[in-house]
């Protein structure tokens, strides 16, 4: 456990010392952020100009009516706080892509791997903890988010329930999953392609009774954007059913991984 | 106690390239041993597979007598790899301070003896630069400082001065020697032959993945060739040298009979006695590890 935690935070400190990975991080969340406010910049607009139009006609309009305009606007409110969030999942994913498809493989490419195997540490030590240092970053990645949420909650006066209960966890199970399929995936075939396949490997992309629905993962579930435009909230058993569902296939794409590394000559 | 020791240990890699093929080696403790063979004769295969990077197709490879895939056999070995590959993210001492910690030192010794070693190696004034600044010289000063963390009992070393000035072969042929002194086992390949010629206790030669000869300088050297000078020869006595395998000149009365091996000298001492003929010479040329080694790889003594 002491060396496999010397190696995470080894992994750690490297990942922090990579230009490309903060600029990604940082870069990502700028650009989500910046592109929400420019979507709630129209909205604001859309709004204004309805209620202006409501000012003017005010005799004309009924009560029913005044509601469904309501409603309208909380609905795109939602519609702007699920984009943000889509956004910020998205970016995750890349930056969970970058580092778990070069977790070990760059190790390897590097040839900085020799060094550390020959010392005693066995290949699972250090796979692992090159896996722990990665999902510390997407931690970290959620945890900005998180906050980029409150900011951005507060500052346009949505619902900070809503984005808050539960999106930032389910962007780092997701995120797991991503990742150990990335990490699993670099084993065996290029990094890069490794982060293309990962990303698209996701059961959404098929139906039954495709056999691959049945195999590949689904993140579709973990992606608020729907439930955000279907305008209601998950319960708590829900999360709990996805968080146990991300770590049982987090687990078995790392367990295959900790197999294949094991066997594999370090050429 | 053997600290390596591998059992027909044979490698084959993709594509059906015979690295190496039926390895039979001990390296005894307090060893300085050093391994040697042209390129692509298998030495690193060797290495790696000696340090568990890659896995045998046949046989098995042992470091103080525990399967080289059992983690603990590396708490006593040091590695300096061909070409030291370190992130660059990270000072000089803050390197040997995680190798330190990966030993299982406390945080107190590993920075203790990042220090000291760092110092030894002669980069204690760049120890809080970064890696990423160091030359290459310098990366394997800092690879060999790594190496002797926790003072190992074993030594790998590949191609340790392949970057190193002359300076710093002197000084590291200094570090080598000091550490055979303190009884610790060396194995060393190298290119460079006066280098391990001059630290060695014993060689292998390596060729095509076969390991074609080992032993001491002096043990392969014997084995280069006698010569043995005597007068007057009876005609049955030149008749049985020569049946022996020795090669006889004679001018006049003096006789001069060329030995390939100890084998065959023995041979002919025994002959030369049965005939009472008094060898009045007994001449043993002492090769170079040169002569030794392409005498091996070329399969003929270099004159």
């Amino acid at each position: 456990m002491r060396t496999t935690l010397l190696i995470a935070g080894d992994s750690l400190r490297a990942l922090l010392h990579q230009r490309l990975l903060v600029v990604l991080v940082l870069g990502t969340l700028g650009l989500t952020s910046a592109a929400s406010v420019a979507m709630s910049y129209f909205t604001n607009k859309v709004v204004q100009a309805s209620e202006s139009a409501s000012e003017a006609s005010q005799d004309e309009l009924d009560e029913a009516q005044l509601e469904q305009m309501r409603q309208g606007l909380e609905m795109s409110g939602t519609l702007v706080l699920g984009g943000f969030c889509w956004f910020t999942a998205l970016a995750g994913s890349l930056v969970t892509l970058f580092i778990c498809c070069t977790a070990v493989a760059g190790d390897l490419r590097r040839g900085t791997i020799r060094m550390i195997l020959s010392r005693p540490v066995s290949r699972a030590q250090f796979l692992l903890g090159r896996f722990c240092g990665a999902a510390a970053v997407m931690l970290a990645f959620s945890a900005l988010s998180a906050a980029a949420f409150v900011i951005y909650s507060y500052g346009h006066g949505l619902d900070l329930k809503l984005a808050l209960a539960y999106a930032p966890w389910l962007m780092l199970c997701q995120n797991l999953m991503i990742g150990s399929a990335a990490l699993l995936l670099s084993l065996l075939v290029h990094p890069a392609i490794a982060g293309v396949v990962a990303l698209f490997a996701s059961a959404s992309f098929f139906s039954p009774p495709n056999p691959l629905y049945y195999i590949l993962p689904s993140y579709d579930r973990f992606n608020l954007f729907f439930l955000f435009l279907q305008g209601r909230m998950i319960s708590l058993e829900e999360i709990l059913v996805l968080t146990l569902y991300a770590l049982d296939v987090t687990a078995i794409f790392v367990l295959l991984a900790l197999w294949r590394f094991r066997s594999r000559d370090l050429l | 106690m053997g600290v390596i020791r591998t059992e027909d240990l044979g490698k084959t890699y993709k594509g059906g390239t015979v690295a190496l093929r039926g390895l039979d080696l001990e390296v005894k403790a307090g060893e300085v041993f050093g391994f040697l063979g042209p390129n692509g004769a298998g030495k690193s295969t060797t290495i790696q597979l000696l340090l568990n990077f890659i896995r045998p197709d046949t046989g098995s490879a042992f470091l103080f007598d525990r399967p080289v895939s059992c983690t603990e056999a590396r708490q006593r070995l040091g590695y300096l790899p061909e070409s030291v590959n370190l992130p660059g993210f990270h000072s000089g001492r803050g390197l040997l301070e995680f190798h330190g910690r990966l030993l299982g030192l406390t945080r107190e010794d590993a920075a203790r003896q990042a220090g000291e070693r760092l110092e030894r190696v002669g980069l204690g004034e760049a120890a809080g630069r970064r890696i990423s600044e160091y030359s290459q010289g310098m990366l394997q000063r800092l690879g060999l400082g790594q190496a002797l963390l926790d003072d190992p009992e074993l030594l790998i070393l590949d191609e340790p001065t392949s970057n190193l000035d002359p300076v710093a072969r002197r000084d590291f042929r200094d570090i080598l020697l000091d550490l055979k002194a303190r009884g610790t086992t060396v194995f060393i390949c190298s290119h460079i032959l006066s280098e391990v010629e001059s630290v060695c206790d014993r060689v292998a030669i390596l060729q095509q993945g076969e390991l074609k000869r080992v032993g001491t300088l002096e043990e392969l050297s014997e084995s280069g060739g006698s010569v043995v000078r005597a007068r007057d020869l009876p005609a049955a006595a030149m008749e049985a040298v020569a049946a022996a395998g020795a090669r006889l000149t004679v001018e006049g009365g003096a006789s001069t009979i060329s030995c390939a091996d100890r084998r065959v000298l023995e041979e002919v001492e025994q002959i030369l006695g049965r005939f009472g003929v008094e060898a009045e010479r007994v001449e043993t040329r002492n090769q170079s590890l040169e002569e030794i080694f392409f005498g091996a790889i070329e399969g003929q003594q270099k004159p």
